[in-house]
């Protein structure tokens, strides 16, 4: 295989703005020479529903679809998304999820009905993966996007985090530019204030456990 | 990607959707009137041309539906324009019967039909192939692999499309028109407007008796002219690594195909087919001529498969064939890499690159507990109302639901498990009909406003003409919500905010002879109940309207307007859990406390459309204020 190849398997819920970050990647790909194709979701499961998008990065991947075991990372804006597509992780991979939880209306529905219920949180979603991978860092994305400045911003925030990465291949000034280009104008400086924020948030959680890139703490050994 | 980048002059480079590079093609091609019908994978297609109309001069139409889509852009490419129409393939299905007739008298200028299949049934009613339609209409076919290729195949499609004088299709399936890629941007070489003079005798595109024995004749030629040139067409790939296996493929399936012989390490030939209607036989056949196996990798049903076996039979009677009649491929459900694969390892007797089995198992058991999470009404959702208030009226009452197709479609899935019948666009009221014949209990059809325009006259006509007893329940939230809010005939404006007259719902029915009308605001959801109730016990035909805007167009609208957008909380002094909030109601923004169990709502995700606060017996659900 060819090198420098990354796929990141992002999920959420609708309504996140996944397809957001997927268009920020790709268009900073575009910006600095690289090919990466997505296999999005559109349509009906917009709608509230469990949503993912496979984005590859590299110039001989052809499939938009990342192949079961073979995502370099998942990123995950809601925790218990990042379980629902675990078979997508290849050995070893990198999880970044937001440690916020959506719960889905079945399990409240059912939770009506039995009162000693309770819901699935970040905490068991995380010791579940620690059985497939120990590279799992919990962002708490809500909260740096309230204190960027508008809680909308979840997502990039998300993509700071990622983009930290040493196996993230698109470098950070593509991806701010494709930022600049990609959000609202009077939104420009809280997302990149949002992207910034995620990036540093990365130092604690994520950089402690897997290569990050220069710049950032070397992982322990 | 934005629909900046669409616009753009090239050269230069833009990462796009498939759907937008569609778009740019037909832009690169000069197209002069676009109409379509929204529908997934195809809509943003229409997204990128309603957004990008105030910027050129092609003239658009959002059509009430498909046929009238196609018919339009008939009528604009028998003048000489070039135009273009997307569909899914079910949308295929309501303009088929024009389309069939327009291969026979042929257009013009240059009109281009992008139709998607479902494989997996996404977004869909079923997993419908569509590729049927080319053949069987003799309308040459192409289908591209990557967003790069279907701005190619547009362009080639429509001289294609002005050489012959026929439509010609671009058959795409979900994953092609959901991939973006990194797209190269041609020049934009673009002539102004201009209407034309009718060139054309009398008769020149009447199709009946003589005349069309006349014009299959001649299409039959046509279509020989085209399979010669699609045997010399490079939108076909031939990869012959000398290899004595050989796999076809096409669209989607050649993505796969590459990611599993990477996976494997192996290097097979592979044609890969972009014109998939006329077949280039004899490229096939040469294909297949030296090949020990070929293993046909293509969604959904075996049309490529069943070709290269009759193929096969003058060109290499000995070849082993290996795809869905085998076994080694399902017509069941998408495709993936992981899936050729395995089913490329099986037929070559390879071991296993990959244990997918294993993976999946132990997945499966950390998910053990992990709840669903279907697509459902979003928070503020009016339907979510409408069918609260309709469990509310029909208590008591035996009755069967006829519903339809739109957002409220989701309400036979869990958790709301309501809603007897779904078929089709605007099958609620043909199936009412039936149902009203040979049930006894009571009728209810349930329609969206945009359906009803869509597919759902015929049926009105119809039950009022034969006093057919249903109930209609006509859900209007403005849009076609489904799809991303599109405007539809309801509204006063249309493509690109291009002003249009306003169709009133009661008008027209009222019109058409039915004057039991009975409107209701579903927001108001427990003073709807008993107009409904009312209106449920009077004998058909008779019609509710369920009327307030889709949650996530209101707000837009809002944004677009300043306005915020406000919040309920739960009072958890004042609520003692009686749960009302989310027993048939289901709202995303609504859960439980796991530590005092009483309801919590998620700011973020609250609308605050207030229905929740109206059904609370004890008052407990109120504005949130200073947070
Ligand atoms: C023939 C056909 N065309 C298009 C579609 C795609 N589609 C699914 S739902 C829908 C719109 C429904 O709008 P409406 O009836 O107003 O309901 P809403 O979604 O607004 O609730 C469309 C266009 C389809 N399923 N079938």
């Amino acid at each position: 295989m060819a090198d420098k190849e990354f796929s990141v398997y992002m999920c959420g819920v609708g309504g996140q703005g996944l397809v957001l970050l997927s268009n920020v990647i790709g268009s900073a790909c575009a910006l600095s020479g690289m090919r990466a194709i997505t296999g999005e979701q559109h349509g009906l499961s917009q709608r509230s529903g469990s949503i993912n998008i496979h984005m590859r990065i590299g110039k001989d991947v052809r499939s938009p679809l990342i192949p079961i075991g073979g995502a370099d990372a998942i990123l995950a804006l809601e925790a218990l998304e990042a379980l629902r597509y675990v078979e997508y992780l290849r050995p070893g991979g990198v999880v970044v999820m937001n440690s916020r939880v959506q719960h889905p209306i079945i399990e409240t529905g059912e939770h009506v009905k039995d009162k000693s219920a309770r819901y699935m949180d970040a905490e068991v979603v995380k010791t579940r993966l620690l059985q497939v991978t120990d590279k799992i860092a919990t962002i708490d994305a809500l909260g740096i996007a309230r204190k960027a400045g508008n809680a909308l911003t979840e997502n990039v925030v998300m993509l700071g985090a990622m983009s930290t990465l040493d196996a993230f291949p698109v470098p950070d000034d593509a991806v701010e530019q494709a930022i600049k280009d990609g959000v609202p104008k009077k939104a420009v400086e809280v997302n990149l204030k949002a992207f910034k924020m995620g990036r540093q948030e990365a130092h604690g959680s994520l950089c402690n456990i897997v290569k990050c890139r220069k710049g950032f703490p070397e992982p322990m050994t | 990607m934005t629909a900046e980048d669409v616009a753009r002059d090239g050269p230069g480079k833009a990462f796009m959707l498939c759907n937008e590079a569609i778009v740019r093609g037909a832009l690169e091609s000069d197209v002069k009137v676009v109409s379509e019908y929204p529908g997934s994978p195809t809509t943003e297609i229409l997204d990128t041309f309603s957004e990008l109309s105030t910027m050129f001069d092609y003239k658009m139409e959002i059509a009430s539906n498909e046929k009238v889509a196609l018919e339009t852009c008939a009528g604009a490419s028998m003048v000489g324009l070039r135009t273009m129409t997307a569909m899914k393939s079910v949308g295929m299905n309501v303009a088929s019967d024009s389309f069939f007739s327009l291969s026979y008298t042929g257009i013009k200028g240059g009109m281009v039909i992008v139709m998607a299949d479902d494989p997996q049934a996404h977004s869909s009613q079923t997993e419908q192939d569509g590729r049927p339609f080319g053949p069987n209409a003799y309308v040459p076919m192409l289908e591209p692999s990557d967003p790069t290729e279907a701005k190619r195949m547009v362009k080639e499609a429509y001289l294609l499309s002005e050489k012959y004088g026929v439509p010609v299709l671009i058959r795409t399936t979900t994953r092609v028109n959901h991939q973006s890629g990194v797209v190269q941007l041609d020049k934009l070489d673009r002539k102004p407007f201009a209407k034309l003079p009718w060139p054309h005798p009398p008769g020149r595109f009447c199709t009946v008796a003589e005349a069309a024995r006349n014009f299959k004749k001649a299409l039959l030629e046509r279509q020989r002219k085209i399979q010669e040139e699609f045997e010399y067409s490079d939108m076909n790939l031939v990869k012959d690594t000398g290899s004595e296996i050989g796999i076809v493929t096409s669209g989607a399936g050649y993505n796969y195909t590459v990611e599993a012989t990477r996976i494997l390490g192996i290097d097979p030939s592979i044609l890969k087919l972009g014109t998939t209607y006329p077949l280039p036989r004899k490229l096939i056949g040469d294909f297949i001529k030296k090949k020990r196996a070929v293993i046909v990798v293509e969604e959904l049903q075996p049309y490529l498969e069943l070709h290269v076996t009759a193929i096969a039979k003058d060109a290499n009677p000995e070849l082993k064939i290996f795809g869905k009649w085998t076994g080694n491929l399902s017509e069941a459900l998408e495709l993936s890499p992981d899936i050729v694969a395995t089913a490329l390892a099986g037929v070559l007797g390879l071991g296993k690159p990959v244990d997918y089995e294993s993976i999946i198992a132990k997945a499966n058991t950390l998910k053990t507990g992990l709840p669903d999470r279907w697509p459902t009404f979003c928070p503020g959702c009016p339907h979510r109302a409408t069918l609260y208030a309709l469990r509310q009226a029909t208590k008591g009452m035996k009755h069967i639901l006829a519903t339809d197709i739109g957002c409220y479609s989701m309400s036979f899935l869990d958790p709301i498990n309501y809603g007897d019948t779904l078929l089709s666009m605007g099958a609620s009221l043909g199936v009412a009909a039936g149902l009203q014949y040979a049930a006894q209990e009571k009728i209810v059809a349930m329609i969206g406003d945009s359906t009803f325009w869509h597919a759902g006259l015929p049926g009105m006509v119809n039950a009022i003409h034969h006093n057919d007893d249903i109930t209609l329940v006509i859900l209007d939230n403005e849009v076609t919500a489904m799809t991303g809010q599109q405007p539809d005939p309801g509204r006063d404006y249309n493509a690109g905010g291009q002003p249009a007259k306003p169709l009133v719902l009661e008008d027209v029915i009222k019109a058409m002879g039915v004057s039991d009308i009975t409107i209701v605001d579903p927001y108001q959801v427990k003073a709807a109940v008993e107009p409904m109730k009312a209106a449920l016990s009077r004998k058909g035909p008779n019609v509710i309207i369920s009327r307030r805007a889709c949650a996530l167009y209101a707000d837009r609208n809002k944004r677009r307007r300043g306005e915020a957008i406000q919040s309920n909380k739960v009072d958890k002094e004042v609520c003692k859990k009686p749960y009302t909030c989310i027993r048939n109601f289901h709202c995303p923004a609504i859960s439980i406390d796991d530590n005092d169990r009483k309801a919590v709502i998620t700011k973020e995700l609250c609308d605050r459309c207030d229905v929740c606060a109206k059904l609370c017996p004890f008052g407990s659900i109120k504005l949130r204020e200073g947070e």
